[in-house]
């Protein structure tokens, strides 16, 4: 039996290589938008889109153990992809690639797909304007937030690319300062993920939260039910930083692997992803922000307001290199 | 030497193959790690260990009450309903933890199912900080308990049921109010089955990897996941692994030492059924209420989420290609229980005609893939392949031979195989001893050969024990969520995997689906084998 089982899965194996003209790609994004997507490319060029999604972590180590199987990987935070690099190859600099992603957001082993901002909720009701006037990722640890911030917990990756941004910008002993004074600001120790932080401040948990730009746009759409959309309208966004720097923004991305058998074909994915086409249909699904100029976010995200100021100062590639530190300056405080 | 015959190579590489994880682990316990161990000890270990003390000490406690209570009541006595709870209180088997924790968040979060429910009751006004908020360690101990008390419930039942009226009698005849015989008599001497039952709901308590993710809380499971994930150190999740498997194993010899003494304590002669004692009035109306509330908890509350959310959100009954989802795990359940059947018979076949007390020592190795927890289990298999076929492509032409076991439907089964071939193994066992080797010999003297002994003797007598064993195997094997997240090939999803994928990309409302047909998959496969599951002796 086993004998069988053997042969024919080196037979699938033998006629898999033979037969290829594919792209496999690990995904940590798994929206069956993506998919649709994949399906689109697939139909343009004739190359099979193989996919295999999970949670970032457990992707990495396989297709480090696997060896030679994976052309990308694609995930939804830069301090991924900047600290699997060691992993990854160069290649991603054909001049599609160059002219449409601005230089902070890509390196040449990997490119940032669609953007993300990582902003502040606050409830009309409980927080008035002059209270958020200037008001700074530095400043939430601002004693007059005490007991009133929601956010999640430091093993998220997306508050990781956030602190390991302050790191680089502020350095590390004064953002362990800042850590103390978030955690001291909590109104409940961390819990859910972006979108219950947003719920937390409308059902009037807390009066400010801090999550990604698209999860607002996703409640208001209506997908979460009726229920959501109403909780939805009762918090404001607001994006801070912007008398300095910007808004700290994030990405999803595509890594090229080291040793990727379709090499050609991935960087043809890459490129059809920052194709206008594909931009219309990521920004129209996620809600995110596009990667090229020239593509209109979502009008509920256009609703939140484009006028503000990004950050586009501290590269994204300092995310995975501060990683561990910013990290490591949570934890130290007591950050859940 | 006859003893080094063909059936000792056969089972020794069989043990081997199941033993290998194990044994990796155990090997790496000696090896040097990084400093991160330190870094461990200083910050995060002490939590692992408490959260896991934490949950499974309370699972323990709920799952004991639930489970004893439940089976008391349905085997002693009559009121409404009690024979349809019999079977029905199992049906919370069908439901794994991660979808029973699905439904703790979709329903007690802020403006979730609990605030809907209160909205269209009495109108808008903001409930939600009235709504207790079941999350975290709370979320899991409830979402585990409710999930793994028919373990105790079974087996306490089964125990109850063969116990002897003679006993109780005796009880009643000294005098014994119905209180003292159950604490004098009934419960002691099930003291093994429930022991029993416990020390399951122990294991499995403490392997659990997609409830308390889905809940993000920290055991020494998740520890040993995210050590080996985030050092990048496997060495030190390897040396984690060890330490939970000193409590498995412990757990273990605890399990399979009560079960000898629940044999012991069965009467043989002098065997009288229980006569079942007719409730009324406020009696019944408790035993009524109990069990009802226990299946309502525990099936119906996650079932109805799970349709309310299917219905609610259409969307994703057009998005999921839930026909493909089913043919895949039908061919997994398929090919890996022929697989688990076939090479069980086989070994148990040669452990019987060798009769090899060495064969019987080492088939009982194939423990360990059970006791591994299946995430555990899942990351020694891609290290030890992974470093086997650098080997085999250094010393040999064969190449990249990763792929044949990482990411390929021939490795996911061999994976199951090594989790589930305690259970297939030893459940054919049990049967297998019961044929007398006498009817061996008068086969053999009417001209049999031993393969026509084999298939029109042995296999006839076997046969309801494989349908239950192949139902078991089965129903383990589409709630398998770690094992196959891991290691499963390019574009192939199970229930499991699409509803825990959803789940983690914030889409709860999309997991609904591929949950609610996991659900109806076990729940026909627990309805099917009910009959035998509840008359299993132990």
């Amino acid at each position: 039996m086993r004998k069988i089982i053997l042969a024919v899965s080196a037979l699938f194996f033998v006629f898999g290589n033979l037969l290829a003209n594919e792209v496999n790609i690990f995904s940590a994004r798994h929206y069956d938008s993506d998919v649709q997507l994949y399906e689109k490319f697939t139909a343009k060029t004739g190359i099979k889109v193989n996919v295999v999604s999970g949670k970032s972590g457990a992707l990495e180590k396989r297709i480090i153990a696997e060896g030679g199987t994976a052309d990308l990987y694609i995930t939804a935070d830069a301090g991924r992809l900047g600290a699997f690099a060691a992993n990854l190859q160069g290649g991603l600099t054909s001049n599609e690639i160059k002219s449409a992603v601005p230089s902070n957001f890509r390196t040449s082993k990997w490119v940032g797909i669609a953007k993300r901002a990582r902003i502040v909720y606050f409830a009309p009701e409980r927080v008035t304007g002059a209270e958020l006037r200037g008001l700074t990722y530095e400043s939430l640890a601002d004693p007059k937030w005490k007991g009133r911030l929601v956010i999640r917990a430091s093993n998220n990756i997306y508050n990781q690319s956030l602190v390991a941004s302050l790191i680089k910008n502020n350095g590390k002993g004064k953002v362990a300062e800042w850590s103390k004074g978030m955690v001291s600001n909590m109104a409940r120790s961390p819990k859910g993920n972006d979108r219950a932080q947003i719920l937390a401040v409308a059902a009037g948990e807390a009066d400010i939260a801090v999550a990604n730009t698209y999860y607002l746009a996703l409640m208001l759409s209506g997908k979460k039910g009726a229920e959501q959309q109403a909780a939805a309208k009762k918090v404001k966004p607001f994006f801070p930083n912007q008398g300095d720097r910007g808004t700290h923004m994030n990405i999803s991305g595509a890594g090229l692997v080291k040793g990727a058998p379709n090499k050609d074909n991935a960087i043809k994915l890459v490129e059809f992803l920052l194709s206008k086409e594909a931009q219309k249909h990521i920004v129209n699904n996620t809600y995110e922000y596009p990667m090229i100029a020239g593509v209109s976010p979502h009008p509920l995200v256009v609703n939140m307001g484009l006028d503000f100021k990004q950050d586009l100062t501290t590269k994204v590639v300092n995310y995975g290199n501060r990683q561990a530190d910013a990290l490591e300056v949570m934890t130290a405080a007591g950050w859940k | 030497m006859a003893k080094y015959n063909f059936w000792f190579f056969s089972s020794f590489l069989i043990a081997l193959i199941v033993a290998l994880p194990v044994i990796t682990v155990f090997f790496s316990f000696f090896s040097e790690t990084s400093n991160y161990l330190t870094i461990l000890k200083n910050t995060f270990l002490f939590d692992y260990i408490n959260n896991s003390l934490i949950i499974l000490i309370f699972v323990l406690s709920i799952t004991f009450l639930l489970g004893v209570i439940s089976a008391y009541f349905i085997s002693f006595y009559e009121f409404p309903l009690c024979n349809f709870f019999s079977w029905a209180l199992i049906l919370a088997f069908a439901v794994p933890g991660y979808i029973f924790a699905f439904s703790i968040i979709a329903f007690f979060e802020n403006y979730g199912t609990a605030y809907s429910i209160l909205t269209n009751m009495f109108g808008e006004y903001n409930y939600n900080p009235h709504i207790p908020k079941l999350d975290g360690i709370l979320g899991s101990i409830i979402a585990i308990s409710f999930s793994l008390f028919p373990y105790v419930y079974v087996l306490t039942r089964s125990s109850f049921f063969y116990q002897s009226n003679n006993y109780i009698e005796v009880g009643q005849n000294l005098g014994l109010s119905e209180r003292e015989t159950l604490f004098k008599i009934i419960l002691p001497s099930a003291r093994p089955a429930i022991i029993a039952g416990l020390a399951l709901v122990a294991m499995e308590c403490l392997s659990d990897f997609g409830t308390v993710s889905i809940f993000s809380v920290s055991t020494l499971t998740t520890g040993i996941y995210n050590s080996w994930l985030s050092f990048d150190d496997l060495n030190l999740a390897n040396q984690i692994s060890f330490i939970l498997l000193l409590f498995v194993f412990l757990l273990l010899s605890i399990e399979i030492y009560s079960r000898k003494e629940a044999k012991y304590h069965q009467p043989s002669r002098g065997f009288k059924p229980i006569n079942k004692i007719k409730l009324s009035g406020k009696k019944s109306l408790l035993a009524f209420s109990f069990c009802f509330l226990l299946f309502f908890i525990s099936f119906i509350f996650p079932v109805s989420q799970m349709i309310y959310w299917t219905l609610k959100f259409p969307k994703y009954i057009q998005d999921i290609n839930i026909l493909k989802i089913n043919l895949n795990t039908m061919y997994l359940v398929g090919l890996a229980s022929i697989v688990l059947v076939f090479i069980s018979l086989f070994i148990n076949y040669g452990s019987r005609i060798s009769k090899s007390k060495i064969l019987n020592y080492l088939t009982n190795f194939s423990i360990s893939g059970y006791a591994i927890p299946g995430v555990i289990l899942a990351v020694a298999f891609i290290t030890l392949f992974s470093n086997f076929s650098e080997l085999m492509s250094e010393n040999t032409s064969l190449g990249n031979i990763k792929k044949l076991f990482i990411g390929s439907i021939f490795g996911l089964v061999l994976a199951y195989f090594i989790r589930f071939f305690s259970l297939s193994f030893n459940g054919i066992k049990s049967s297998y001893e019961k044929i007398n080797n006498s009817i061996d010999e008068s086969a053999y003297l009417l001209g049999y050969s031993k393969i026509k002994t084999f298939s029109s003797i042995h296999v006839p007598y076997l046969k309801n024990n494989i349908i239950l064993i192949i139902v078991l195997i089965s129903l383990e094997i589409i709630k398998e969520l770690p094992i196959t997240m891991i290691l499963r090939p390019f574009n192939f999803e199970t229930f499991a995997t699409q509803a825990y994928i959803y789940a983690s990309q914030d889409l709860l409302e999309a997991a609904a689906l591929p949950s609610l047909f996991l659900i109806s998959w076990a729940t026909i496969l627990i309805i099917f084998s009910s009959k035998y599951i509840l008359s299993q002796k132990n």
